[in-house]
């Protein structure tokens, strides 16, 4: 083995390397926007239609936008403003949390579920 | 060489153990499934219009879909409105009959539903399907005096029954009943029946669409159910995971003709007697009780997104919801909330208190 061939098998590592990472941050990107209010599924929306959601409870009101495949907390009631603060999201299990209204914010990935099921419905 | 061979033998034990390791924990856990797979039993075959398939896991597997075949060809002979003497058709045709068991306990489920949707699903509504020709595939779009003077044959309120004889009588001239809104949801609960006292701890029925599970998979997981895009036949609407319940879809994307450039579809809305139009493409019912399951898929098409929604808010039923909406929009009950995937904007709505 020469200096040459140490070269190359490098070359060839570093390549699959930044291949692997890559096709995997790509993949990362998120499908699926889950809102969830004090543990309960408060609605899920795809990731690549813009819409602005407004969540009212009786802690309180957050609005959530869903832009250019990014998700944010445009404005919130709550008094400490982190959830607002977080910036965009848009990868699977990032999460937005406002904790004095218990919402959370998920970016989850759907899309990559296998579409294989035991039976149809019709 | 042999060396070399051995080596290579091993390995590929190894690799095809590898394999089989998705499908159980163990080995011996392996073995013990693939024994049981041998003895899996599947059935398909046509029957109450539609493509039925049976399949039972286990041991009398083949025995339990043999009775479950004949079984649905029982309740086919008694139910057929297509056929001139099955019970049904004697029924419509002499508007008085002594009923068998299972003929005069659908009598009395469809009056029940008919109680319990407010005249929603009406067993009585045959006449007016007669009359777009849903029951002969001669489709045509009726004058407007003609439904009127149609409509007021449809009033289940007008079938008296009597137990003790097992008699059933239509008390108004021109009345005819169909239990297809809950023959097949009725006929898949007394399959899973079947099945269960044959011994069957795990089996899928799909009469044409309509799904009853029994258990859950041989691997013990819930069973993944693909819930029909009535727009695209190439994606879901979502995916569903459930066990020991029926799941039964009803939309107008299932049956429907085309005239004047208007789609015209077969869930008539007993009330005005014209294809029902009241927001919602689908609608899906999960339910352990195939029977209810089949009733509220249709009535609740026919109330409407927002009367459907209210509807369950309110019902001590036991049953949960997918309602799919003309404006793309999916709305669940939250019983399945963490059992439903979708692409689609969902919402998931909760009981009121």
């Amino acid at each position: 083995m020469n200096k040459k061939d140490l070269i190359l098998i490098g070359a060839v590592l570093l390549a699959a390397l930044l291949g692997f990472l890559f096709f995997n941050t790509d993949k990362d990107k998120g499908s699926t926007v889950v809102i969830t209010l004090d543990g309960n599924q408060y609605g899920t929306y795809p990731i690549s239609t813009d819409k602005t959601i407004t969540v009212k409870s009786e802690n309180g009101i957050n609005t959530v936008v869903i832009k250019s495949g990014e998700v944010y907390m445009q404005d919130a009631d709550c008094p400490d403003k982190y959830c607002v603060d977080k910036g965009h999201i848009s990868k699977v299990n990032d999460t937005i949390i406002c904790l004095p209204h218990k919402l959370v914010v998920e970016i989850k990935d759907t899309d990559n579920q296998p579409p294989e099921v035991d039976e149809v419905v019709k | 060489m042999k060396k070399v061979l051995l080596f290579i033998m091993a390995f590929s034990v190894l690799l095809f153990t590898g394999c089989s390791e998705n499908y159980g924990e163990n080995t011996s856990e392996t073995t013990s499934q693939q024994s049981e797979e041998l003895s899996d039993a599947t059935r398909d075959f046509f029957a109450m219009d539609t493509y039925m398939n049976l399949t039972a896991y286990g041991k009398n597997a083949d025995e339990a879909v043999d009775q479950a075949q004949k079984r649905v060809e029982e309740l086919d002979k008694l139910l057929s409105t297509g056929e001139k003497n099955s019970e049904v058709s004697l029924l419509n045709k002499n508007r008085k009959a002594k009923l068998s068991e299972e003929t005069f306990s659908l009598t009395e489920q469809s009056l029940y539903f008919y109680k319990l949707t407010d005249k929603a699903f009406d067993p009585a509504i045959y006449p007016i399907m007669k009359l777009w020709g849903f029951t002969d595939h001669n489709y045509k779009v009726p004058d407007t005096n003609s439904i009127k003077s149609t409509l007021k044959y449809i009033d289940a309120s007008k079938i008296s029954i009597d137990k003790k004889t097992s008699t059933v009588i239509l008390d108004g001239e021109g009345m005819e009943v169909d239990f297809g809104g809950i023959a097949k949801g009725y006929t898949s609960s007394q399959i899973i029946e079947i099945f269960k006292s044959c011994g069957i701890k795990s089996g899928k029925v799909n009469l044409g669409g309509n799904v009853h599970l029994l258990g859950k998979k041989q691997d013990g997981s819930d069973w993944s159910i693909g819930i029909q895009n009535p727009n695209s036949t190439d994606d879901f609407l979502g995916i569903l995971k459930a066990s020991d319940t029926a799941v039964i879809t009803s939309g107008g994307y299932e049956r429907n003709f085309e005239e004047n450039g208007t789609v015209y579809h077969h869930i008539i809305d007993p009330s005005t007697g014209y294809p029902a139009n009241n927001g919602l493409t689908s609608v899906t019912i999960i339910s352990q009780n195939g029977t209810l399951a089949d009733a509220l898929s249709t009535s609740l098409f026919v109330m409407g997104t927002e009367k459907a929604q209210d509807f369950w808010k309110n019902s001590k039923e036991d049953f949960e919801i997918i309602l799919y909406t003309d404006d793309d929009k999916v709305i669940i009950s939250k019983g399945i909330a963490d059992k439903f995937t979708t692409s689609f904007d969902l919402t998931v709505i909760d009981k009121v208190n």
